[in-house]
């Protein structure tokens, strides 16, 4: 069993799942920007500038399961010490501040036509802005240092402390009075958002874990020839 | 005719809405090409660095490394 978990057999794996995913994921795009720019309605009070939403969410998602993920392996890592969730935490931190930026920004596009301001310094947006922060600090981390123990060590602490900042994104339109509208979709309860406007968000949102996805399992098989290399005379 | 102009202004939306879908599809485009980029050089290092050995040392990393067999049929299937 623990076998199967060799990098060996991880790196054909990320070959296959490579493979499969560049094979699907231009037409899922296509499908997904024609739903996202053409098929979905517009917003009877916010009007087309409402599919900025298909981007701008997603993002923000991907951004925020980005850093959970790395939170929990860094526990993890801190437990039972699994080199290979260094790896993965190294390869998935670039992917979270990518779309925590774009969120960032698609949500500044989107602020203008509808709240009139580019910028607000408001619980979401300012908890959103920390966020990237710690994403900042996290990467810094594996660039500046060279001990692989005491960046596990940082790194893990970076993680943890972000962490707290995670609830306060969540539930920052709840606890204080901000520009940002509440949460439209519930994974417990009833969403507020129309079917046809869920369809796109779900299919867009597709899109954006297929390429988070390409992106993580190219920079992890970067990891492991890094590794093979370096160990290419011990054979 | 108006169809196509209305989907292009987006009834006054449109520099919102194009700018932030071109954000994000040239972001994501320029992280996936310097991704792959960086992908291809670390192959291209392990192959190099492959070549050094000798016949003894390259056939022993071989047979003992799965990756080393699948980077060097990546490379022949490409090249």
């Amino acid at each position: 069993m623990l076998n199967f978990f060799s990098s060996s057999n991880i790196y054909s794996v990320i070959e296959k799942i490579l493979r499969f995913i560049n094979s699907i994921f231009f037409l899922i795009l296509i499908i997904g920007l024609t739903f996202a720019l053409v098929l979905s309605p517009p917003d009877y009070i916010q009007g087309d500038s409402v599919r900025i939403m298909y981007v701008h969410v997603p993002s923000a998602w991907i951004g925020l399961a980005c850093f959970s993920l790395i939170t929990l392996l860094s526990v993890l890592n801190f437990i039972f010490k699994i080199k290979n969730f260094y790896f993965i935490n190294k390869s998935i931190a670039p992917i979270g501040l990518l779309f925590t930026c774009l969120a960032i920004v698609t949500g500044a596009l989107w602020g203008q036509p509808t709240w009139g301001t580019w910028w607000a310094w408001d619980a979401r947006l300012t908890s959103m802005l920390v966020l990237m922060l710690f994403y900042i600090f996290y990467i810094l981390v594996f660039k500046l240092l060279n001990k692989k123990e005491l960046i596990i060590k940082i790194s893990s602490i970076i993680a943890i402390v972000g962490s707290i900042n995670l609830p306060i994104i969540k539930y920052s339109v709840e606890w204080w009075t901000t520009l940002h509208q509440p949460a439209s979709i519930k994974i417990t309860g009833s969403s507020s958002i129309h079917s046809e406007m869920l369809l796109p968000l779900m299919v867009m949102l597709l899109v954006f874990l297929l390429y988070a996805a390409l992106i993580f399992l190219m920079k992890y098989k970067t990891e492991i020839i890094r590794i093979k290399k370096k160990n290419i005379r011990r054979y | 005719m108006n169809i196509i102009s209305n989907f292009i202004t987006m009834n006054g939306y449109g520099a919102y809405v194009w700018l932030s879908f071109s954000v994000v599809l040239i972001s994501c485009a320029v992280v996936y090409f310097k991704t792959r980029k960086t992908l291809k050089k670390y192959e291209q290092e392990f192959l190099v660095e492959l070549q050094t050995l000798t016949l003894k040392e390259k056939n022993k990393a071989l047979e003992n490394s799965k990756v080393a067999r699948q980077i060097l049929a990546t490379s022949s299937k490409t090249n």
